[in-house]
């Protein structure tokens, strides 16, 4: 380097402002978590909620899955059938007394029109007289 | 502070913020340009810190980020603000003072050349003298090829001996 290159670079420059540093840092650091914490932070959340589900799953997790499967297919089984029982149900319910009355007035007016002094069901039962068995075998049989 | 690949920004910046900061002040020739640019080199790094791995010249890896930075910043500037950025380029002072007056004069004048010579070729000659780095390592750093940094320096070096000459005479 010749003597002028040399006397060029002699004159010492200018330091840096130190206030810069904690302000550059601060800016550096501020741009950090946004990339770099996240991997870090993403698996020890994961691991919290993980370590407790491998102590309970962790011997046998098939039977596990297993009976999850199980449960699953029952409540699915349950489900297709819980619409129609409702329906089911109120079909059988037992008609309203005025109904009940309706009819039986009808069932009256019927037998009066037949002309019969015939008894109704209810009474016939009564007058029923049970044959030997023998009888009961050949009415079978015709 | 710790960043993934072992680096440590505070160690990197007490390492190599002064270099940096003297290569940019001289380029930008803009104090506040200078430390956004700066800030804009650590928080590269700080978001990044992946980039410095395995690189041996860390220096010189810093520098190439500064001086993108730095070019892309005049980019974005454009022509209208060229006025400015010239006038700010005369007024810049980029020494430590001194209370020598004859130290002084010299010092205000060299600064004045330096501003006077184009950013590429004032880049060149900077890291040159002041980083004694090679045209091979200026070259990586600039991404230009050696022997165009090896002309800059020459072309540099020239207008600061004619521009300085009588003063140097003088002085000697």
């Amino acid at each position: 380097m010749e003597n002028f290159e040399q006397r060029l670079s002699r004159p010492p420059l200018k330091p840096i402002p130190a206030e810069w540093r904690a302000e550059t840092l601060m800016a550096a650091r501020a741009a950090q978590p946004s990339r770099h914490l996240s991997p870090v932070t993403r698996h020890s959340r994961l691991s919290t909620i993980n370590s407790p589900l491998t102590i309970l799953f962790w011997p046998h997790p098939k039977a596990w899955a297993g009976l999850a499967a199980v449960w699953i297919l029952i409540l699915a089984v349950d489900f297709s059938t819980c619409d129609p029982s409702p329906r089911i149900a109120e079909k059988s319910a037992p008609p309203a007394p005025e109904v009940m009355v309706e009819l039986k007035k009808q069932q009256l007016l019927f037998a009066e029109l037949v002309g019969a002094h015939e008894p109704l069901d209810a009474d016939r039962q009564k007058r029923f007289a049970p044959k030997p068995r023998s009888e009961c075998g050949e009415l079978l049989r015709t | 502070m710790k960043m993934p690949g072992g680096i440590d920004i505070e160690r990197l910046y007490d390492e190599h913020a002064q270099p940096l900061y003297a290569f940019l002040l001289n380029f930008a020739r803009n104090e506040p340009d200078t430390r956004d640019l700066l800030q804009e080199v650590f928080v590269k790094i700080a978001r990044e810190p992946e980039r410095l791995v395995g690189v041996r010249e860390k220096r010189a890896f810093l520098i190439r980020l500064a001086h993108n930075a730095a070019i892309d910043l005049i980019r974005r500037r454009g022509t209208r603000d060229r006025t400015k950025e010239n006038f700010a380029a005369e007024m810049i002072f980029p020494f430590a003072p001194t209370d020598d007056p004859d130290e002084k004069v010299y010092r205000e004048e060299l600064a004045a050349a330096l501003g006077e010579l184009p950013a590429e070729q004032r880049a060149v000659v900077h890291l040159k003298l002041r980083e004694g780095l090679t045209f091979e390592a200026i070259a990586a750093a600039l991404e230009i090829p050696p022997n165009a940094a090896a002309s800059r320096y020459r072309y540099g070096l020239d207008k600061l001996r004619g521009r300085l000459r009588p003063l140097y005479e003088e002085i000697k």
